[in-house]
């Protein structure tokens, strides 16, 4: 460091944010005669324009090569402040925050208090200023493709966006077909569409779009690198059938020696289908697949004299050797859209979901009012005797959401307007049928939502506000117990069927999603978005983005909206075809370091390896950084003994310095 | 072992082309002493001795090597150092490959299996030191003193080491030479010394620790013998950023012993030799113990055994126990 510091101080008002609990003044008055302090101001709000200006004239005028803000949290504007420095001619990493509004003013009721911390804070911050380094953003090339996992409608609108504007899309699904849940549904609200109708383009249009590489039956192993530059590995799972070959017909279905056996997952387990089956009748791609776990001929080593399926198949694309393969490829930005599951009504047993066959879920209804469901649309329920149609129904709204019981604190979102939906579906199928709706409350928040609420209504629908405690059987008739919070009244309400409002649980495998892409969970489980209003589709992993009911309940809009909203912020790192790599990474003394490599194995960011460096005539190892991988989070530095590896910006001695101003100041 | 045997393997090591030399353990200029003997050749196999007053951990030496610089046109001098090590010494060898304190291909481990070595204060105080070299030999169940003509049977109880006493691991966990026969291993017995300590509440203890660091006189003899304090340029001796002062006093002095305590967490071998060493008789090994314990406990890790392992502090499993973070 040759040039002596020139430190600037600012100080912002935040409007009345810092200034009704800090003394600004105050606080300017003391950094003044802080050592290599040349100028302190206050500033309304310093990150306006005008607020801007005057750092950048003082900068000009006085000579500044340090600037130290004091206001919000660098999280917030700490990009802002790099850019106004530097654009009046100073490394922008010449600058240092104080938060005194998060940690000092929002936090503090008296003034005298909250002017005393940001004091002290102010003083750290210039103690550190007077030690920063100058460091260099560097750019390197990203390459032009998108990753996306999983292909409800979030993975297939995000791929489709990115495809269309001209960059090739991996699509990554684990199921034999496209489409999610979306394609289980019958109708959706409020507007009554369709839903496969909406949807089954859409699954054709990611399957033939020539940008669009799509991977069914396969699972992401690994992904390494950064933003710009993943490397990804997937396993494309054997499916024993000749993609290229089968052309879908069915023949093999029809003739498996397992016939419609096993429940089918796409019929929430209502339908059964063979040991080779399509998942649905308008599955992407529409090509089979075998159950290994309950082939014949996979698990038992023999079906028959021959498979059936091989003998029938004119394609002959039934292929028992066939292996599992790893696909390799490198994207610049990965789209994590890998949805939900239904909340587990067995785990509420009061409502005696395992126990009874008419307590059944919403998403079971889905697929008994579908006309391509097990039952062809018609509402029949086997009621422990007999299948009947049933007259008296009961909807149980908020099962597994609101509930601290189960740990599901949130609200899904989506059930109060799908069991309006299904009491309307059931009210069209069946008009003599009594049905009513046991609720909390009715959040009708979205577009047309209220209205379709009233509509439902008016369908004389009886909406009753109680949350059932009990459900029991007595002769045919299954009782809820409940009271009726709006009359006081206690009911036992004998009914033919029952359906479970369930909510919306993160994935059970969401663990392995979060190891392989290094994301986090907010409080509900979800996966984390990097900011909850400002970056809601982005992550603390740059480069990754999250789309759809993976970060939290959604309808399908919302859910579209975000794919859109995460397909272009994931656009942004390809269409530029480069990425900034982030300057405050960790360095390392090479003539101090014992080459241990605890921080190789230690670094979460994989941004470490041992290097041979000649010190002296010695052949020895020491540990380097790449620095397009590192995060400057700083683990290395914890892990290490002798003190070798430390970020930039981040060193002991230019934290202690600021650690120590924190302490003398009464 | 037979000391005929040691000796032969000794000389045939040192002669060995790629061996620089061997470490082992040599008679002292009088009383107990034993020094630690750098055998060049087969003529200097003759001194070593393997005895219950070998204590010294002599791994520690592995790491002093300094490595001078190679001046231009000349090689570096890149043969083996050998080095006769005890069951607590060898796990320092196999704690140093995890760290990549020494490569594999540098060292040459000759494994003495050891039936407990004997507490130098304890033998000092009970049979006072005479200027003539005095011999201790093992025996079935103790140990034999022999001062020229003179023989004493001691028991094994009476002058035992308390590290020896804790040991589970007596014969070495790696090796390219074994010396003699496996000893039998004993079980794992309750450390009263660190239990003692922990039984106590909050102020005793910080009472105890006040009164013990207090003791220290920053000599760093503990640090400069522990086979695992290796650091060229230790942190402790910084003067920039300045974390432990020069001053001796009682913060400065718990601030030295404690953050060596931490650095050796899960990395401690239990060989005792910082206690052994220290002038003030401040109980570094309970110190020590304690921490190898919670590692332990917590994290199923003992350093030292698996020279293969991954090391304690750069391994992280989701389900690590964190509720000791405050």
């Amino acid at each position: 460091m040759t040039e002596k510091p020139k430190v600037g101080v600012y100080v912002c008002h935040c409007g009345i944010n810092i200034s009704s609990t800090v003394d600004v003044d105050a606080v300017s008055e003391y950094a003044q005669k802080l050592p290599n302090v040349e100028v302190a101001r206050t500033y309304s709000y310093m990150c306006s324009d005008p607020g801007q200006v005057l750092i950048k004239n003082d900068i000009r005028e006085l000579g500044l090569n340090r600037v130290v803000v004091a206001s919000c949290s660098p999280r917030m504007h700490e990009p802002t402040f790099r850019k106004a420095i530097k654009e009046a001619g100073v490394n922008p990493f010449f600058l240092e925050m104080a938060n005194i509004r998060e940690q000092c003013s929002w936090v503090h009721e008296e003034i005298e208090e909250g002017t005393a911390k940001a004091k002290k804070l102010v003083g750290a911050a210039v103690a550190k200023a007077r030690l920063l380094e100058a460091l260099e953003s560097k750019e390197v090339d990203a390459e032009p493709a998108a990753l996306v996992i999983g292909a409800g409608i979030a993975g297939i609108q995000a791929s489709l966006d990115i495809a269309d504007a001209g960059f090739k899309v991996y699509l990554v699904e684990k199921t034999p077909s496209v489409g999610g849940r979306m394609a289980q549904l019958d109708k959706t609200f409020p507007t009554l569409d369709c839903s496969a109708c909406i949807l089954t383009p859409k699954m054709v249009d990611c399957a033939s779009h020539p940008n669009i590489e799509l991977l069914s039956y396969s699972e992401v192993e690994e992904i390494t690198g950064f933003i710009g530059n993943f490397d990804v590995k997937v396993r494309k799972k054997a499916r024993y059938v000749d993609f290229d070959k089968c052309t879908g017909c069915g023949d093999c279905a029809a003739a498996c020696r397992v016939k419609d056996r096993f429940p089918s997952e796409f019929d929430q387990g209502m339908g059964k289908r063979s040991a080779i089956y399509l998942p649905f009748p308008q599955a992407v791609p529409a090509k089979y697949t075998i159950d290994a776990e309950n082939c014949l001929f996979l698990s038992k080593g023999k079906c028959g004299k021959n498979p059936k399926c091989q003998e029938v198949c004119g394609a002959e694309a039934i292929n028992f050797e066939q292996q599992d393969e790893m696909v390799e490829f490198k994207v610049g930005a990965v789209i994590v859209a890998t949805g939900f599951d239904t909340f587990d009504a067995s785990r509420k047993p009061e409502y005696g979901y395992a126990d009874y066959p008419n307590v059944i879920t919403g998403m079971e209804m889905e697929r008994l009012v579908s006309a391509s469901g097990p039952t062809g649309g018609k509402v029949k329920i086997f009621n422990g005797k007999e299948e009947i149609e049933p007259k008296e129904i009961a909807f149980i709204k908020c099962v597994g959401s609101r509930d601290k019981s189960v740990g599901n604190e949130y609200c899904s979102r989506v059930c109060c307007m799908y069991v309006a939906k299904q009491a309307h579906l059931l009210r069209d199928k069946m008009p003599d049928a009594n049905i009513r709706v046991y609720y909390m409350d009715v959040r009708a928040f979205g577009k047309g939502f209220e209205e379709f609420y009233d509509r439902v209504r008016r369908e004389n629908v009886r909406y009753i506000r109680g949350n059932p405690s009990e459900i029991f059987k007595r002769g045919d008739k299954l009782v809820v117990k409940v009271e009726d919070t709006l009359t006081a009244t206690p009911l036992e309400d004998e009914v033919d069927l029952v359906v479970l409002g369930v909510g919306l649980e993160p994935r059970a495998d969401m663990r392995e999603v979060m190891d392989l892409l290094r994301l986090s969970q907010s409080p509900d489980r979800f996966f984390l978005e990097a900011h909850p209003k400002l970056r809601p589709v982005d992550t603390a992993t740059e480069g990754v983005f999250l789309a759809g009911c993976c970060q939290g309940p959604k309808d399908i809009p919302d859910t579209v909206a975000q794919a859109k909203g995460a397909a272009s912020s994931a656009m942004i790192p390809l269409a530029r075809g480069k990425v900034t790599i982030g300057a405050q990474v960790a360095s390392v003394n090479e003539a101090t370091c014992r080459g241990c490599s605890f921080c190789v194995s230690i670094c979460p960011y994989t941004a470490i390896e041992m290097v041979t460096v000649n010190r002296f005539g010695h052949e020895v190892e020491v540990a380097r950084v790449n620095e397009a991988l590192c995060k400057g989070c700083g683990s290395c530095s914890a892990a290490c003994l002798s003190d070798s590896i430390q970020p930039k910006s981040f060193r002991d001695r230019q934290i202690l310095p600021q650690i120590a101003a924190l302490g003398v100041l009464k | 072992m037979e000391l005929e045997q040691l000796q032969k393997t000794a000389a045939e090591v040192a002669d060995r082309e790629d061996v620089k030399y061997v470490i082992g353990w040599k008679k002292g200029s009088y009383g107990y002493r034993v020094a630690p003997g750098f055998i060049e050749d087969a003529a200097g196999a003759a001194e070593l001795i393997f005895s219950p007053l070998c204590t010294a951990n002599l791994a520690t030496y592995l790491t002093l090597v300094e490595k001078l610089p190679v001046p231009r046109g000349q090689e570096a001098d890149d043969r083996k150092v050998a080095v006769m090590v005890k069951g607590c010494d060898s796990r320092a060898v196999a704690q140093l490959l995890v760290e990549k304190g020494i490569g594999r291909e540098e060292v040459v481990v000759i494994g003495c299996p050891c039936p407990g070595v004997v507490d130098p204060e304890l033998l000092a105080e009970k049979y006072p030191e005479t200027e003539e070299t005095v011999e201790i030999k093992w025996t079935e169940d103790g140990f034999l003193l022999v001062r020229g003509e003179e023989e004493i049977e001691i028991s094994r109880d009476e002058l035992l080491a308390e590290k020896c006493r804790l040991c589970r691991y007596p014969n070495p966990v790696i090796s390219d030479v074994m010396l003699g026969e496996p000893v039998e291993t004993r079980e794992l017995v309750e450390d009263e010394g660190v239990a003692e300590i922990e039984n106590r509440d909050v102020d005793e203890r910080a009472a105890y620790w006040e009164e013990q660091f207090a003791k220290c006189v920053r000599c760093y003899s503990c640090r400069n013998v522990c086979p695992l304090c290796y650091c060229q340029d230790c942190i402790l001796d910084r003067l920039n950023p300045t974390w432990v002062n020069r001053a001796v006093n009682f913060s400065e002095n718990t601030a030295f012993n404690i953050a060596r305590a931490f650095h050796l967490a899960g990395r401690c071998i239990e060989c005792g030799e910082c206690e052994r060493v220290c002038p003030a008789n401040i109980p570094l090994g309970r110190l020590n113990r304690k921490l190898a314990r919670e590692v332990r406990d917590k994290y199923g890790f003992e350093p030292g055994v698996d020279p293969e392992a991954e090391p304690f502090q750069a391994s992280f499993k989701p389900d690590d126990p964190e509720d000791f973070i405050l």
